[in-house]
């Protein structure tokens, strides 16, 4: 039974529309398809075949099954916050958008578990289970419009994942649809360590290059008895570090360890949510300890004597929870404030041993004077996790590739003391080449030779993640020509 | 003929004593190598390997050898790779609070050595001071203060693997948060060693507690409503247990003297915070239970003798009695239907049952003890009764010749094709542990 309303005679869109078995449910206008030419990585852009928007799992396999037949390259796509590029439609993908698949499934508090859609959005978990006093743990900045999908595609992390980890250590179980189209589930009942080759953890963080995730087993946590927020303000950088390391050091594990420059302060300041950062001081460090309410003070107490020990100017608590939240609004709503002070900016995303915090922050600081551009650094530095924003103008010619080689530059330097370049926002497109930085050919080829045993045709999302950009030109006019050959 | 056809190969590259000849005796537990090999660098490692995969050897690899009894169809393999002979700690920076060690190194040395800067690995397995990191890390063994700190999987942030074509492939890295590429730490975790030999593991450290306690709570009447109950209202406040394993009465008498379900509660914080949690634990304390707090050096010999409980293959022999340790996963509180069901099974089929499973996190241990065939259909029954609780058994230790009849690892999964997909992919000619792990690979 065909769709009706569908004004294309492409057949793979009549086909497409008639397997979601509704016109509204597929865009492939031009001017509709424009949207989606990218994501939140904004300097390439590729339009998409057609973007279809089904609204349960078998419906996905569905899809799948018909691209796979027909060999048309396709893939995933949550709320568009990936930073990385892993949504965009390099070859002209079909992209299944799984926003429609946004419900919250199941929840069940004394198993700790919950289970959700891809297209469930990351902050409306913990508001759904807040009023019984759980949450859900991994917190990226975007976590009020991303979705858990894209979460587990991309391993988010986020503020809090210094004591809590990172996605991967909150996924019991997924519903995945292959490439190929069968549904397969891992993980049964969210129960750990099932028998087999751990498919969750190789899966979480994938990109959505090995399958498509339909359902999401989670753990949810009962919420910290209590919390308390510091905010401190050095005048040399090199204190604001080893203020970091001396917590660690102290077997103190904070819940949160954030860090801002001078450049970022100016940043968060200028924009929606400034709290009065003395704009002279060159970092603000703010701590986040949580858990028995009994057993803070001395970690407080502790952290103040740390960073009195480091010079800091001026250092204090929080006052109350209102206070608090201004604090996490200003930092966590730190990239876009950029925007307030530069045309554009390039989030990069290295990460480095904490011990090497002040030689990579040098170095980085001799990259934004060798490429001209300003680089204002906010990052998780309890896990030496670093977000270096290049700042640039688009408009000026060739500022933005010199904005892409200062951010690389920066990977350069992370990966040189032994560190990794990326942390948490993926590799995508945006990373391709610098996986170098810390792969061998050999140890890419494996990882490449694992995404055959799941894609072996390529045909989810390829292009992204790995550097070969030889075999994915030859993919694309292998494509092309398959692509003529049909139509 | 064959075997010193073995011989001559490998003392080709490697020196001649640390090649041994090792086919003579079968070991009970299976898992043995015509040839035992101690290669000492990685490059050894990797030529072992190498001649094996050229050659169209088997190999299986251990550590200390706890896990012999653990998987595995065939008595001997050609080769018996031991990395007990490679061992020692390649990386400390206590700053960053990471550490790299060669697999072979002793678990408990590890934390010996690191408790000298405060540190610690947070991970709990079984048999410490026997057990090599590289053989927790390969079958993923956790103890009970999962629940607080989280497995294997959570602890590892890199690993250098030997491939079977003898290619030394590093994944993961040094740095606590590392999304570059696919996870592949996580395919070497717990997969027995069947894609690769782990050389060398780095792991993200914790710091060790200031302080610690344990509550052990027992329920003289055994009502599982009650435990349960309490079991409840403790998850659901904002205590931080880092365990909550509840023990069968056969392993709380061993342990505690007490022959009744037992509850071993453990609190590691700041001092402050770990008495407002006993005193939290106290306040909800169910009628009829009796309350014991065991404090820091007390609560650590406690846990000491708990890590020693399952039957370790040395010493193996002599005894008529069957020993087998069972793993169980199910959904959390269906810990308490698994206790239920294993003092049911003991009862039934002459069996000495210890069992404990932790309410927060759904892991189980049951140990069973007494004639093989009363072992082996006890396997059964508790599998049967574990599969309609949507759970899974995986027979952890078994003498070799009684494996033959139960499935170590249960019926294969539906999405079995894609393990295939991936052993076949990483060792084509099937040379690392054959048949040590689910469906057969």
């Amino acid at each position: 039974m065909a769709v009706k309303g569908i004004k294309s005679k492409d057949k793979h869109i009549i086909n497409l529309a008639n397997i979601i078995g509704d016109a509204r449910s597929i865009l492939y206008h031009t001017e509709d398809l424009i949207a989606y030419d990218c994501d939140g990585f904004t300097l390439h852009k590729h339009l998409p075949k057609a973007v279809v928007f089904p609204k349960n799992t078998q419906e996905v396999a569905n899809l799948v099954k018909y691209c796979s037949e027909n060999q048309l390259p396709f893939l995933a796509r949550g709320a568009g916050t990936g930073l990385s590029g892993g949504a965009i439609p390099l070859n002209g993908e079909v992209i299944i958008s799984l926003v429609k698949m946004k419900r919250l499934l199941s929840v069940d508090l004394e198993n700790r578990r919950a289970v959700v859609e891809p297209g469930f959005v990351n902050l409306k978990l913990t508001n759904s289970i807040a009023d019984k006093g759980y949450y859900y743990a991994p917190d990226p900045s975007s976590q009020y419009c991303c979705t858990i999908g894209g979460n587990v595609a991309e391993n988010a992390g986020g503020a809090h994942c210094l004591k809590y980890g990172v996605t991967t250590n909150h996924i019991l179980g997924l519903e995945v649809v292959m490439p190929n189209g069968e549904i397969v589930e891992i993980g049964t009942n969210g129960i750990p360590d099932a028998p087999g080759y751990d498919l969750l953890g190789l899966l979480t963080g994938s990109e959505g290059t090995l399958g498509i995730v339909t359902k999401i087993t989670v753990r949810i946590l009962k919420n910290p008895e209590a919390k308390q927020t510091v905010l401190a303000y050095f005048d040399r950088v090199e204190d604001g570090s080893q203020a970091v390391s001396d917590i660690i050091s102290a077997g103190i594990v904070p819940a949160a360890l954030e860090m801002m420059d001078k450049v970022a302060i100016e940043g968060v300041e200028a924009a929606a949510f400034p709290v009065g950062h003395p704009r002279d001081i060159e970092a603000v460090l703010l701590i986040e300890v949580d858990g028995i309410a009994a057993g803070l003070d001395e970690q407080i107490n502790h952290i103040l004597e740390v960073c009195k020990n480091r010079n800091v100017r001026e250092v204090r608590a929080a006052k109350d929870e209102a206070e608090r939240g201004r604090w996490w609004a200003n930092r966590k709503t730190g990239f876009g404030a950029m925007g307030a002070i530069s045309p554009d900016y390039l989030v990069q995303d290295g990460v480095i041993p904490r011990s090497k915090l002040p030689e990579v922050l040098n170095n980085i600081n001799k990259i934004s004077e060798e490429y001209g551009l300003r680089i204002a650094n906010i990052f998780h530095a309890g896990d030496g996790n670093l977000h270096p924003l290049v700042l640039f103008d688009a408009r000026k010619p060739g500022e933005s590739d010199r904005a892409l080689a200062a951010g690389s530059a920066c990977l350069q330097v992370c990966a040189d003391v032994g560190g990794t370049i990326t942390g948490e926002h993926g590799v995508g497109i945006e990373k391709r080449e610098e996986m170098r930085f810390v792969f061998s050919d050999e140890e890419i080829n494996a990882q490449t030779d694992i995404r055959e045993v799941f894609n072996p045709h390529n045909l989810l999302n390829a292009g992204k993640l790995f550097p070969m950009p030889g075999r994915c030109v030859e993919i694309k006019r292998d494509l092309k020509e398959k692509e003529a050959a049909i139509s | 003929m064959i075997t010193a056809d073995l011989l001559t190969g490998l003392q080709s590259f490697l020196p001649q004593d640390q090649v041994i000849e090792g086919g003579k005796q079968s070991h009970p537990l299976g898992n043995s190598g015509q040839v035992t090999v101690f290669p000492k660098s990685e490059e050894e490692i990797a030529s072992v390997l190498k001649y094996a995969n050229d050659n169209g050897k088997t190999i299986y690899v251990e550590g200390a050898g706890t896990k012999k009894g653990f998987g595995g169809l065939t008595e001997s393999a050609d080769i018996l790779l031991s990395l007990a002979e490679y061992k020692g700690i390649v990386e400390h920076v206590p700053g960053d609070m990471t550490l790299t060690v060669k697999a072979g190194t002793c678990f408990a040395e590890l934390q010996d050595y690191l408790a000298q800067y405060k540190q610690k690995i947070a991970l709990d397995p079984f048999v410490p001071e026997s057990s090599t990191i590289g053989g927790i890390i390969a079958s993923n063994e956790s103890g009970p203060k999962r629940l607080g700190y989280g497995s294997a999987r959570d602890a590892v942030i890199g690993l250098r693997i030997v491939y079977p074509d003898g290619k030394v492939i590093r994944a993961g890295g040094k740095v606590v948060k590392n999304v570059a590429g696919y996870d592949m730490n996580k395919l070497f975790i717990g997969s027995m060693g069947t894609l690769g030999v782990v050389s060398e593991v780095t792991i993200k450290l914790r710091p060790l507690p200031k302080y610690e306690s344990l509550i052990l709570l027992s329920f003289p009447e055994g009502n599982f409503e009650q435990i349960r109950a309490f079991a409840i209202k403790l998850l659901d406040s904002m205590m931080e247990p880092v365990s909550l394993e509840l023990m069968s009465p056969s392993l709380s008498e061993r342990l505690t003297g007490k022959t009744r379900y037992t509850l071993a509660i453990g609190f590691e914080d700041v001092e402050n915070s770990v008495h407002y949690q006993e005193e939290f634990v106290r306040n909800i304390q169910p009628d009829n239970s009796e309350l014991e707090i065991l404090i820091k050096e007390h609560a650590q010999r406690f846990w000491d003798n708990f890590y020693s409980i399952a039957p370790y293959p040395a010493a193996h022999g002599g005894s008529k009695e069957t020993n087998a340790v069972l793993k169980i996963g199910v959904i959390n509180l269906d810990v308490l239907n698994v206790l239920k069901e294993s003092q049911i099974l003991g009862d039934s089929h002459n069996l000495l049952v210890e069992a404990h499973g932790g309410l927060g996190h759904g892991l189980c241990q049951v140990n069973l003890k007494g004639a093989g065939e009363d072992v082996v259909s006890a396997i059964h029954e508790v599998r049967d009764a574990i599969t309609k609780l949507g759970g899974y058994v995986v027979v952890k230790h078994l003498p070799f010749a009684l494996r033959k009849e139960v499935s170590v690892w249960g019926d294969k999964p539906a999405h079995f094709f894609m393990l295939e997909g991936i052993k076949t992919k990483v060792d084509p000619n099937r040379i690392l542990n054959p048949k040590r792990f689910v469906g057969g690979i």
